[in-house]
């Protein structure tokens, strides 16, 4: 998994590449922290290079989702690939979280 | 010719649709994992959608026994076996930690939006059978089962 960051105003961009699992989401986590504590916002997410997340990733994603509502900011997700759309359906998290088609999308 | 454990000629038999293996509890093995599951879908004629579910439940899996059973130890070792017959596929995880009560890895309800328990809950979605039993060392194994339809015969 690579991971690269921008920012852009009051905007954190991560770019998540390769698969997400339990060897690799401590380094996610670790990543967007750095933004969290910052209170970025929005803080984006873009998943459009991930070829595979499992509940650890999703976990990952649910605790900077509930670390941006602590101080009243956003978290988007942009690019879901099909497959790991459907993974966020079977978990019931697509209406918990702002799943934007892009970065651009995400970002307005 | 026949040696004193029956098996036939100087080799031990392999049946040709069994797959089986141990790999150390590293996580840094689940794309392994994976690729093996893939891999032993795709030659079992196992269509890609579902092929996917089995990636997904076999990571879930394997990282709770890493986590659950091994306490996050890297160097305890995690059998395999995956065996395709007529209609299903059958996965094997066998650790040889203590027996873990399934119950203390149950899944969340969800509805409750909270970070971790969702590995369960993605098994028993994506698997039509999952059975835990104490196995001969002590720990646990479990069995997952996906049926699925058998492949068309492309010469009918």
């Amino acid at each position: 998994m690579k991971i690269t960051h921008e920012t852009e105003g009051t905007a954190a961009i991560f770019t998540v590449c390769g698969q997400v699992d339990m060897h690799t989401s401590p380094e996610l986590r670790g990543s967007l922290r750095k933004a969290l504590e910052g209170r970025a916002t929005p803080l984006v997410v873009d998943l459009g290079q991930v070829s595979f997340i499992d509940s650890s990733g999703l976990a990952t994603l649910i605790e900077a989702l509930q670390a941006v509502g602590r101080y009243g900011g956003k978290l988007r997700l942009c690019g879901l690939a099909p497959d790991v759309r459907k993974l966020f359906d079977l978990a019931r998290l697509s209406t918990i979280f702002d799943l934007r088609d892009n970065r651009d999308a995400a970002l307005k | 010719m026949t040696d004193t454990t029956g098996r036939q000629g100087d080799h031990a038999a392999c049946a040709p649709d069994r797959l089986e293996g141990t790999l150390p509890s590293h996580p840094k093995y689940l794309p392994l994992v994976r690729a093996i599951t893939v891999e032993a879908a795709e030659l079992a004629g196992i269509e890609t959608e579902t092929a996917r579910h089995l990636m997904l439940a076999i990571t879930e899996a394997w990282s709770n026994v890493i986590r659950h059973a091994y306490h996050n130890a890297e160097d305890q070792r995690i059998d395999f076996r995956f065996e395709a017959s007529p209609g299903e596929l059958l996965i094997e995880i066998e650790d040889h930690a203590t027996w873990v009560d399934p119950s203390r890895i149950a899944s969340r309800p969800l509805d409750q939006i909270r970070p971790g328990g969702l590995g369960v809950h993605l098994i028993q979605s994506t698997m039509d059978d999952v059975a835990y039993t104490r196995n001969e060392h002590g720990g646990t194994t479990l069995r997952l089962v996906k049926r699925v339809a058998p492949a068309e015969d492309p010469t009918s």
